[in-house]
């Protein structure tokens, strides 16, 4: 009885040490590590959205369809808005699922990054790489066919690396399409202390 | 003296990945470059050195009954120690480790010192043979690194823009996926025992490798001793 006790007592005054430091650990490293995943999001809003001067990412509109939620990170210049971006996630990756951020503007696809995939090194990785990438950009949301050329599309796919071409394009009509569904709700309400008339004109054009 | 041979003797003699063999999860696993390497090795390095310093330090209070939880529990809490501050301080470096970092709990290499080494031994050489392991494992990693980074990327990346890039140099896509770890963990394994037994042969204590390589016969990890 006696032994039993310590070798609970000892393993509980280990696990509480241990506690401890977590905790203390924890609460030394949450502002950092909070302001690392922002600074994270904002490169990559950054990197497909025309130059802004708000913080699209406290500038949202969520969306609920399809079982899932969509965030739009809406970019401004002098309270006009002018583009929005979404991450879209694809399940249909290679090696697993494949995250894109895509930036609109003008009813244009802007700029488009990979933010997320586990595709293989040097095959299908390789739609990281802007040439691909830039096959979506500068295409218009509406007029464009959002497949491949091999599927009756107008996208060329990496050669070697069709399944995770395919995928990247399905992350992004998954998101064009949810975008295009819910436009009027995502570009027209402007943040209470801006004017409601700059918000709605420019992201409206199709 | 006794010191510095704790320290050294995971550099080369008893090297935690080409002699030991152990924490093969995330030797095949993260050394697609030199980056990767280095920073799981650091990392391993510093939850080695404060598991075997606690482990040391507790080694008279823990009953031999509970040890084993007990190592376990001190490693989970400087490896999520490790995870927290990697996520804070060098966000793209955990990152691109992701899973790998969280899994250095499993990681042989440091359980195995705890119990074999740490819960025998005084602070200070616990101290020494956590720094040499350590060093040993981010060397060995490093060398694997560099081997699979320069053949299957054509590159050299030691830290964020420290690289050097080989001009028109086909990568030998092979070496950076997972067979390649394999291959390339191999073929150093294999370089090294030859080594080995030419450094063994050399100061007159010839062995003849046995004729069925048999880990219970063989002797050439001890050709260095």
């Amino acid at each position: 009885m006696k032994q039993t006790l310590r070798l609970i007592s000892v393993l509980t005054v280990i696990c509480a040490g241990a506690g401890a430091l977590l905790g203390w650990t924890n609460a030394l490293t949450r502002d950092r590590i909070a302001a690392a995943l922002r600074e994270e999001k904002l490169g990559a809003l950054r990197a497909v959205l025309p130059v802004y001067d708000n913080a699209p990412d406290r500038d949202t509109v969520r969306i609920q369809t399809g079982g899932r939620e969509w965030t739009f990170y809406r970019a401004r210049r002098n309270g006009t808005c002018v583009g929005v971006a979404f991450e879209s996630v694809s399940d249909q990756g290679y090696g697993g699922p494949i995250a894109v951020m895509v930036g609109v503007t003008n009813g244009m696809v802007n700029r488009v990054e990979i933010l997320r995939h586990a595709e293989t090194p040097g095959l299908g990785a390789r739609i990281t790489e802007r040439p691909f990438l830039r096959r979506f950009e500068q295409r218009s949301i509406r007029d464009t066919v959002w497949a491949l050329r091999k599927d009756g599309g107008v996208i060329d796919r990496i050669t070697a690396a069709t399944i995770s071409s395919r995928a990247v394009v399905d992350a992004l009509k998954k998101g064009l399409d949810v975008y295009l569904e819910h436009k009027k709700e995502i570009t027209e309400d402007a943040p209470p202390s801006l004017s409601p008339q700059g918000g709605v004109k420019n992201g409206a054009t199709p | 003296m006794t010191f510095y041979r704790e320290l050294i003797k995971g550099l080369w003699r008893e090297n935690p990945i080409f002699r030991l063999v152990l924490g093969m999860c995330p030797t095949l696993a993260v050394t697609t470059s030199v980056e990767n390497s280095l920073g799981m090795g650091m990392a391993t390095l510093f939850v080695l050195v404060c598991s075997n310093l606690v482990v040391s330090l507790l080694r008279n209070l823990i009953p031999a009954k509970v040890r084993i939880p007990c190592f376990i529990v001190v490693i989970a809490t400087f490896v999520t120690i490790v995870d927290l501050f990697m996520n804070a301080f060098a966000h793209a470096l955990h990152g691109s480790l992701g899973l790998f970092i969280p899994l250095i709990v499993v990681n042989c290499v440091i359980l195995g010192r705890a119990e074999a080494f740490a819960s025998k031994h005084a602070l200070w050489l616990s101290l020494a043979d956590g720094i040499g392991m350590g060093l040993g494992f981010t060397l060995g990693l490093a060398a694997l690194g560099a081997c699979r980074e320069l053949l299957g990327a054509g590159s050299l990346t030691v830290w964020g823009d420290i690289k050097w890039a080989l001009e028109g140099y086909e990568p030998f896509l092979l070496a950076i996926l997972a067979p390649g770890g394999f291959i390339a963990l191999g073929c150093l394994l294999g370089v090294m025992n030859h080594v080995q037994s030419r450094l063994a042969a050399r100061s007159g204590r010839h062995v003849t490798p046995p004729q069925h390589l048999d880990c219970r016969h063989c002797v050439m990890c001890r050709f260095g001793k």
